[in-house]
């Protein structure tokens, strides 16, 4: 368990910088005559990569000497907040940007541990009101098209 | 210099700043006494409110945010033992023992005549020290600016959260988020995988909103059933004489070392806190009463980390190279607003840039009197349960990575950094260098390749120019910042 502490963050970082590196190197190139005696677009996200790779051999070595401490498992509320942001997108997607955000609020009142219904509701049911109002009267700014803004706009 | 002068005491005089300062100034010390909020949290999600202002105004809202902030974590640490922003850590060693032993009131008085002390201080410098340095700024040629910000990045090795391998690898990671979109000079797509609206890059707004908003929303999950010691007071008591002779050394001081550490580009308040109240205690003839209630320590870390704000804000407007995670969204405000930060800032918008400085200042002024009337109403607003707050800091978040250019893209990345940052945070990855990564990499990049035009690609032609070399040493000094800060603290 310890050994995956100390290698499983640098494997990690290791792993995106090789990816990254592959999909830089499948970068176009430019003629020379637009580059002349600058760098191509790859080389400088390349160079980065390579620097990363070498930060993660520093990283791996300062695990062995010193290994991090064990990361203790977040309580419900955090994950199930996660969880409420993939609720967040399929909402927004096929229903409606601020339906999205009351729901996300009203799950996250609930999961932080709010029992007075008054209170989830109002907080539910005002604070997506009150920005909408806000942002599209005083902010003049257009949100996009789903069930409750259809109604509005039309 | 006489426009200089006159745009600040313009801003003493218009009644519309002066309200608009004022009402920020309440919106910043209930957002620095909400723990887990901050100045960098609230600068962030404030940002998207301030489209719509004039430039002045909304660079303005987003100062006074940062001093006010600052200051008013001292509120929370000293009462409930939770500093309300990291910039505060230092001062419940000694704010809250103090108050424990019933003397809430002195403790915060002291606070707050330490805080401004140092946020006037830092401001007088700043309107002293960065004119002075665009003049030297003016002389920078593309190597100048590519070995300064190569500086600006060495020195996230030394911010406090994390460590230096892993906030580099953050700052690497920022780096390489800012070469998303279109290559400026050839125009050659990268990592945009077929999305078109990614042509000109990541926008900052949204990385800000997530990394800083959403992930601490996520960090602040973990906090939900804890139960918080609360001191109660009865009023802040300013210092009385003896308090005064046992700490105006140490203000003096930490004045002096907040101001040094908010200048070095990307260290900020936290730093300058941990050192001023090392140094206080350092220098006390009563060591022994510090971390029980030693009023010298409040006075070191407050004054030190009032004065990082106005330091932070020298290398941000001057040189482009944000000062701290706050400053970095005070910068990505200059850009929105079509302000270039730079030294030509200072002979092109002398008097928006002077007007800034004059809000710093009242701004400084005023949290003075909200602190000594009205700090233990301001106390109460951090009993707003979480299970309301945070709800309602996701809907401003994602509404406000929205706004921008009205992107339901914005609001994904927001979302995807807010996560990114959360799992970054666990695994003890601060995501404030990434922030900054992000903010200089363009920079970085540009700043190389015209360089490499310049001497015709030999590259290490860059060492030739005294002032390009004296950065890359400076930056070489930076990568071994945090062994020499690990021994000032201790």
């Amino acid at each position: 368990m310890q050994s995956l502490r100390i290698y499983l963050i640098p494997f990690l970082i290791a792993v995106f910088s090789v990816v990254i590196i592959i999909l830089s190197l499948q970068l176009d190139e430019s003629p020379p005559m637009i580059v002349g005696d600058s760098m191509q677009p790859r080389a400088f996200p390349i160079f980065l990569m390579v620097l990363n790779l070498v930060l993660v051999i520093f990283l791996v070595l300062q695990n062995q000497r010193k290994p991090p401490e064990p990361i203790k498992l977040e309580p419900f509320a955090t994950w199930s907040s996660i969880a409420l942001m993939l609720v967040f997108y399929l909402v927004t997607r096929y229903v409606d940007f601020f339906i999205a955000i009351a729901a996300v609020i009203f799950g996250m009142c609930l999961i932080w541990g709010e029992r007075r219904w008054w209170v989830v509701l109002l907080t539910t049911l005002v604070t997506p009101a009150s920005i909408f109002l806000l942002f599209d009267q005083v902010l003049r700014i257009r949100f996009p098209r789903g069930l409750f803004t259809n109604w509005w706009y039309s | 210099m006489t426009e200089a002068i006159s745009a600040m005491a313009l801003v003493f005089l218009d009644p519309y700043l002066i309200g608009l300062i004022f009402l920020t100034t309440i919106l910043g010390v209930v957002i620095g006494v909400l723990p887990g909020l901050g100045a960098t949290t609230g600068a962030a999600l404030l940002l998207p409110f301030t489209l719509t202002m004039e430039p002045v105004h909304a660079i303005t809202v987003l100062a006074t945010i940062y001093v006010a902030a600052t200051f008013a974590g001292s509120i929370t640490a000293i009462l409930i033992n939770t500093p309300g922003t990291s910039a505060a850590a230092a001062t419940t060693f000694d704010g809250f023992p103090l108050a424990q032993r019933g003397e809430a009131g002195r403790a915060l008085g002291i606070a707050v005549v330490s805080s401004t002390v140092g946020g006037i201080f830092s401001v007088i410098i700043l309107c002293i020290a960065a004119p002075l340095l665009a003049r030297v700024a003016y002389q920078f040629r593309p190597p100048e600016y590519f070995a300064l910000t190569l500086f600006g990045l060495s020195m996230l090795a030394s911010i406090s959260a994390g460590g230096a391998i892993k906030n580099l690898i953050g700052g690497i990671f920022g780096v390489w988020l800012a070469t998303i979109g279109a290559e400026k000079s050839t125009s050659i797509e990268r990592f945009m995988f077929g999305n078109y609206e990614l042509y000109e890059g990541l926008s900052f707004v949204p990385v800000m909103i997530g990394l800083f908003a959403l992930s601490e929303l996520f960090v602040q999950s973990k906090t939900v059933n804890s139960v918080m010691n609360r001191v109660a007071i009865k009023a802040v008591k300013l210092p009385t004489k003896e308090d005064y002779k046992k700490i105006w050394a140490t203000i003096l001081r930490s004045c002096g070392i907040g101001t040094f550490i908010g200048i070095l580009p990307a260290e900020g308040a936290t730093v300058a806190s941990m050192i001023g109240y090392s140094e206080a205690r350092r220098w006390s003839k009563n060591k022994d009463e510090f971390g029980k209630g030693a009023i010298e320590g409040i006075a070191g870390a407050e004054s030190a980390n009032n004065a990082a704000t106005g330091g932070a804000m020298v290398p941000t407007m001057v040189l482009g190279i944000p000062g701290s995670g706050t400053t970095a969204i005070i910068l990505v405000g200059l850009m929105v607003h079509g302000l270039r930060p730079g030294p030509y800032l200072f002979t092109e918008q002398v008097g928006t840039v002077y007007q800034i400085f004059g809000a710093m200042l009242l701004a400084n002024f005023m949290f003075l009197g909200m602190g000594l009337y009205a700090a233990k109403y301001f106390a109460r607003i951090s009993l707003v349960p979480p299970a309301i707050l945070w709800p309602i800091v996701f809907a401003l978040s994602v509404i406000g990575a929205y706004s921008l250019s009205s992107s339901l893209l914005d609001v994904w990345i927001a979302v995807i950094f807010g996560i990114v940052g959360f799992f970054a945070r666990r695994h003890g990855f601060a995501v404030a260098p990434i922030a900054v990564g992000l903010i200089l990499g363009e920079m970085v990049e540009i700043n190389l390749q015209n360089s490499l035009k310049m001497f015709e690609g030999d590259w290490w032609l860059i060492f030739t120019q005294p002032l390009a070399a004296l950065f890359l040493v400076l930056a070489f000094l930076g990568l071994c910042g945090p062994f020499i800060f690990s021994k000032l603290v201790k």
